[in-house]
């Protein structure tokens, strides 16, 4: 009985305590948005590896380690997300031409659907790197994030731009702290080719005017090499080589007003250097759908579901008249939807 | 004893293997044999027991339980009789002494079959074979085999292409960066350096004003309180002037349009969503680049 009795007792004790993370920023009282991403169907390795990048760029404010199986559909993840507070999906799929990825708003949706023509993962980012740069706590706090190009588009660019702004928790420039702003994703729409560049960078700082070997200095906190030098002044005044010449462009420079770091200081000027983590993408919209992975379609890319461009395509059709041409068209359209 | 058993193993071309089961059981016999029925049998065998050895001879196709058995009887008939008897079983050695006794010739015949697969084996063996790729084949339909052969290479083919197919298809999409910095991550580093600039900027032109005022302190954070609501206000104040200019133009499209009033009966009614209605107009609550 007695044994019994320990037994219970021990599996109370095993109870984990579920720390609750926050749904709202305690300084400027904004709702924190949440994020899960996730597969739809089976996904060959890289992309596996893609979905675990993107978890890691989304991060903190996204689950990191979510299980997933097969049996698991939309509305699991969605009657989870609720109590959770996840505001976005985001959903790889890979189905038989182009893996896809879809950026979702829950619970009631819009759906951005993009495919992936081309992509690299972080690793190989990494790899094609000379130093690839991870500093401990990079990833502790939300990246900013930069959508350029978007504005001389249509409403599905206005659309497309404010589902970004808004997976981010938005920044208020009073409160903010410099030196958590540590990432930057950037969005970069080119209206030509009507593909977006998805990449992720580490921001970096620099001190402006300070001799290569001085910065080195002060950050390593190692013993220089003074064999080559006849005196200690040297150290200072002597011009280094190479990279030094590199002159920071004017444009990347920042006059700081707080204390960043040990190395960037209040009155002095820093250059701001960014260096890539990955993954990197080229997305294209392909499709706006009003709700979550469902409901009408708001924009699509192909025209074949969107009543508008059929309208047109039937004008073109009427006015052209020639058999041949109205084929021909279909076949172009036919490639496409390929 | 024992030494002529191999002998006579030898000669049936599987020596290595089975002369040592015969050794063990010949070792195992000599002690059951007291015991045995052997030891009441008479000198020459009864027929009854001579067409039991033709059969068994007769039956022999290189199984071992057979060939135990066989040459454990044969080993009680010899001791009986005299050890020359034993000599000259053993055909493989001398057949002429295997005749002198008629008794035997069940035994000697299962020699000479032996002799007899032998050469035939010797035979197959000695057969110089041509380079044929299929390897040496007994059988006379070579080409069903061969046929067999191709239709499986072929299968073998198909479904590595399958595989390869299927391993590009996941890979699909999928770009090593060749080198690292080309003119177009140029770009779009300067791009992304733009708007972290900006940003950094622009926060510390809004904290360089609360400089020296530090919000955990209730006194400073009552000042700081007025000042954003006051750069609030004025935000506010731009935003809704913008909003009114854009309502007039919207007002005037509309009475150009000639639609009724009433949202129903408007051509547009349910088409959009009331969710998404203004998703157009928000504005960009937060510090957000956009150029």
């Amino acid at each position: 009985m007695a044994r019994l009795r320990n037994i219970k007792r021990r599996m109370q004790m095993k109870v984990p305590v579920v720390r609750k993370q926050p749904t709202v920023d305690h300084v400027t009282g904004d709702k924190i948005p949440k994020s899960f991403v996730f597969s739809r169907g089976k996904l060959p390795g890289s992309l596996k590896q893609l979905e675990l990048d993107f978890r890691k760029l989304m991060m903190p404010h996204t689950a990191l380690r979510l299980k997933e199986k097969k049996r698991n559909n939309l509305k699991d993840f969605l009657d989870v997300a609720g109590p959770m507070g996840v505001t976005h999906f985001l959903l790889l799929s890979k189905p038989k031409s182009l893996p896809h990825l879809r950026v979702a708003r829950t619970p009631h949706g819009p759906t951005l659907t993009f495919e992936i023509p081309e992509y690299a993962l972080a690793a190989d980012v990494a790899r094609a790197q000379t130093r690839p740069r991870c500093p401990q706590g990079l990833f502790t706090k939300s990246p900013l994030i930069v959508l350029s190009g978007f504005g001389s588009g249509g409403q599905h660019l206005k659309l497309t731009t404010i589902m970004f702004q808004n997976i981010f928790p938005a920044i208020d420039i009073y409160t903010v702290k410099l030196s958590s702003c540590q990432r930057i994703v950037l969005l970069n729409y080119n209206s030509d080719t009507k593909l977006i560049d998805f990449r992720h960078y580490s921001i970096r700082l620099q001190p402006v005017g300070v001799t290569r070997r001085i910065r080195k200095f002060v950050h390593n906190h190692k013993v220089p090499d003074l064999r080559s030098l006849q005196d200690v002044s040297d150290f200072v005044t002597k011009a280094g080589y190479g990279s030094e010449s590199e002159a920071d462009e004017e444009s990347a420079i920042v006059s700081l007003s707080t204390d960043l770091s040990r190395v960037n200081r209040a009155p002095t000027k820093s250059a701001i250097k960014l260096q890539e983590i990955g993954p990197r993408l080229t997305l294209k919209l392909v499709k706006i759908e009003e709700g979550l992975c469902s409901g009408g379609v708001i924009f699509s890319e192909y025209g074949q579901e969107n009543s508008q461009t059929e309208a047109t395509e039937d004008k073109k059709a009427t006015t052209e008249g020639k058999n041949e041409a109205n084929e021909e068209t279909k076949d172009d359209d036919g490639e496409e939807d390929d | 004893m024992v030494g002529d058993l191999q002998i006579m193993e030898a000669g049936t071309e599987k020596m290595a293997k089975k002369g040592k089961f015969s050794k063990r059981s010949s070792k195992s016999n000599k002690k059951l044999k007291p015991l045995g029925g052997a030891v009441k049998k008479a000198k020459k065998p009864s027929k009854k027991m001579i067409k039991l050895f033709r059969k068994r001879a007769r039956a022999y196709n290189s199984d071992e339980d057979e060939e135990e058995t066989a040459p454990d009887a044969m080993q009680s008939l010899h001791e009986d009789s005299s050890d020359d008897g034993s000599e000259g079983y053993n055909g493989s050695d001398d057949e002429k002494e295997g005749d002198r006794y008629g008794t035997h010739r069940g035994i000697t015949r299962f020699t000479e079959g032996c002799r007899a697969f032998r050469t035939a084996f010797l035979n197959i063996m000695k057969k110089n074979l041509q380079n044929d790729p299929l390897g040496p084949i007994l059988s006379a339909n070579r080409k069903l085999v061969a046929e067999k052969l191709a239709e499986e290479g072929i299968e073998q083919k198909a479904k590595a292409e399958a595989k390869k197919d299927k391993h590009l298809a996941a890979k699909t999409g999928h770009v090593t960066p060749a080198s690292f910095l080309d003119t177009k991550e140029k770009l779009l580093i300067s791009v992304a350096t733009k708007g972290v600039v900006k940003l950094f900027n622009a926060v510390n032109k809004a904290q360089s004003s609360q400089n020296g005022l530090n919000p955990s302190n209730s006194k400073d954070a009552k000042a700081l309180a007025k000042q954003r609501k006051a750069t609030f206000l004025s935000d506010i104040k731009k935003s809704t002037e913008r909003n009114l200019e854009n309502a007039k133009v919207h007002h005037m499209n509309k009475a150009n349009d000639d639609e009724p009033a009433w949202a129903p009966l408007r051509d547009s009614y349910m088409l959009t969503s009331s969710k998404l209605k203004d998703w157009d107009k928000m504005e960009v609550n937060s510090f957000h680049h956009c150029f």
